[in-house]
């Protein structure tokens, strides 16, 4: 780079490489922008699963929305079936536990618990995370009572407190 | 004219004739004019660059044919796979051949670097101007490439091994900090892994991946040719036996790719492509495996989940991103932190790089063990020897 004041010809030369860096630089950044999606054609994250009569007491998997609905009598919960770890879809399996109401601690009740396969974390019935390499418990969803036709509506990016349960009068 | 003089016109007298002509023309510069009798030898190199040059090429020539048929879209490219399995001719063949021949390039594009690090061959020759530094850079971008190549060619078959290694390998990628999220939505081209997702990947596999490999290989031939062919400690100085390289090292070349394809062609007889059943995203196969090459990057995501009081740092950062990241940065930089003397470049196994081989020795134990026990893994990734049969899976509600 020569020393002293900038000629016409210099100062025309680095403009034009400037404007030349500019151009390229910007072209890229617009086939960078095109990968990013403006419209998603993921399904909707507020979903209808159905009439709160038409699940059964226990655990129903809604396979097409990765998501478990517990039915206790009147309560209701959702969970997510999508592994905090790397978001394997998790299985729930019955497994015999201690019974907790028994002082001896000998009687054993069956209860249900979420394992995944793909590393082996384990969950207990209400989401908390138990064992492996599942770093958070399993996310809980809002649900709520469609009052247009009175099904149960989950909403997959609303989570909420694993304690929170939708109870119908 | 004779039948010979109508394909060749130079039938050089001399050496100094055929110099010429190799310089002269475009296909015989690929090779230097002449060579080192050591440099065509065997044990030096042991051929592994221009094995995995001859694998890629054959990955080329028999992947054009597999993209006749095969339809990059959710809904048929597991049909048009099976397709190529049972219904083309020879179909199964052309898919084998290309799968073993990308495994293959797996494993040599691996040992090929080991075999640099093994002999100080990223190291300059002290009495010459080179940068084989770079070169060993560049050595480490086409080993991701191979491995990103292969990683990709997976997730084609759209079964159930191509969903599920998409989904974990996108968790891993989003669990960044900051840049992670928004990396996996730009890679996916969504939130969920659908269409969008193996249109990209697909993309990756056929244009983006391979002209990088052939571009940064070009560079990688350029670049030893600049520094001088094979290292070797300072040789100023000393009479080297050197000979015309043409017809010496196609004769070598010539051996090397007819037996790389040789094996190729035996190995994809021999060995069938799976197929597992169509992807279902509902149901994650039980156990769930990476690629055999990333199977101790499993076994390592599945046990470095940190827990710090209430703080969890999920394996998938931990094991998924910042141990390979620190191990790739250390190896890419390794030409520039390792201080034994010159005299070892080109040597095997030189005593006076005692230390860093027993390293070196020692993280390739690690790998292949944390490999052998991420293969043993069964249903919800426990332990069992393989003599102990997998236990049936507890009733489902």
């Amino acid at each position: 780079m020569a020393d002293g004041p900038i000629t016409r010809r210099v100062l025309l030369a680095r403009l034009g490489a400037a404007a030349g860096v500019a151009g390229v630089g910007a072209q890229a950044a617009i086939v960078v922008r095109s990968f990013v999606p403006n419209v998603s054609y993921d399904p909707p994250s507020t979903v209808k699963v159905g009439l709160p009569e038409s699940f059964a007491d226990g655990l129903t998997f809604l396979a097409e929305r990765r998501v478990f609905i517990a039915r206790d009598g009147r309560s209701f919960r959702a969970l997510s079936a999508a592994c905090t770890h790397l978001g394997c879809t998790v299985r729930a399996e019955a497994v015999e536990r201690p019974d907790a109401s028994d002082p001896s601690g000998r009687r054993q009740a069956q209860v249900y618990e979420f394992s995944c396969p793909c590393h082996g974390s384990r969950y207990a019935a209400d989401g908390s995370n138990l064992s492996g390499p599942a770093p958070r418990p399993l996310p809980a969803y809002r649900l709520t009572l469609s009052p247009d036709d009175g099904q149960l509506v989950a909403d997959l990016g609303d989570e909420v407190a694993r304690s929170a349960v939708l109870t119908l009068p | 004219m004779t039948p010979r003089n109508r394909f060749w016109s130079v039938f050089p007298a001399s050496s100094r004739e055929a110099t010429d002509a190799v310089v002269a023309n475009l296909l015989l510069h690929w090779f230097p004019a002449r060579m080192r009798v050591t440099s065509l030898a065997w044990t030096p190199s042991l051929w592994l660059g221009t094995i995995s040059w001859v694998l890629f090429v054959l990955l080329l020539l028999t992947g054009l044919p597999l993209m006749v048929f095969y339809v990059p879209s959710t809904r048929d490219a597991y049909q048009s796979v099976k397709d190529i399995e049972h219904v083309v001719s020879y179909g199964w063949w052309l898919r084998a051949a290309h799968r073993v021949a990308a495994h293959l390039m797996v494993i040599v594009v691996t040992l090929h670097a080991g075999r640099v690090f093994l002999t100080g061959s990223y190291r300059n020759d002290a009495d010459r101007e080179q940068h084989r530094e770079w070169n060993w850079v560049i050595g480490v971008a086409l080993l991701a490439a191979t491995v990103l190549l292969s990683f990709t060619g997976y997730l084609l078959p759209w079964d159930q091994l191509a969903y599920w290694a998409v989904t974990v390998s996108m968790n891993i990628v989003g669990s960044a900090p900051v840049l992670g999220a928004p990396l996996r939505e730009l890679l996916l081209g969504g939130r969920d892994v659908g269409q969008a997702a193996l249109m990209r990947f697909y993309l990756l596999h056929i244009v983006v991946l391979p002209i990088a490999v052939a571009a940064l290989f070009g560079y990688h031939m350029w670049r030893i040719r600049k520094d001088g062919g094979l290292a070797r400690a300072g040789t100023a100085g000393q009479a080297a036996l050197v000979v015309d390289a043409i017809p010496a090292v196609i004769a070598r070349a010539a051996v090397v790719t007819l037996g790389t394809w040789l094996a190729v062609t035996v190995l994809a007889m021999a060995i069938p492509s799976p197929l597992e059943q169509p992807a279902n995203p509902l149901v994650t196969p039980n156990p769930a495996k990476a690629p055999w090459y990333f199977v101790w990057l499993q076994e390592i995501v599945a046990d470095t989940t940190v827990r710090l009081g209430p703080v969890s740092i999920n394996g998938a950062l931990v094991g998924g991103l910042l141990l390979p990241a620190v191990l790739l940065a250390v190896t890419t930089l390794w030409p520039w932190l390792d201080r034994s003397p010159t005299s070892t470049v080109g040597v095997w196994l030189p005593a006076a790089r005692r230390r860093q081989l027993v390293v070196f020795a020692a993280i390739v134990a690690l790998v292949v063990g944390l490999t052998v026990v991420g293969l043993l893994r069964g249903p919800s990734w426990q332990f069992h020897w393989p003599w102990q049969a997998w236990p049936e899976l507890p009733a489902r509600w």
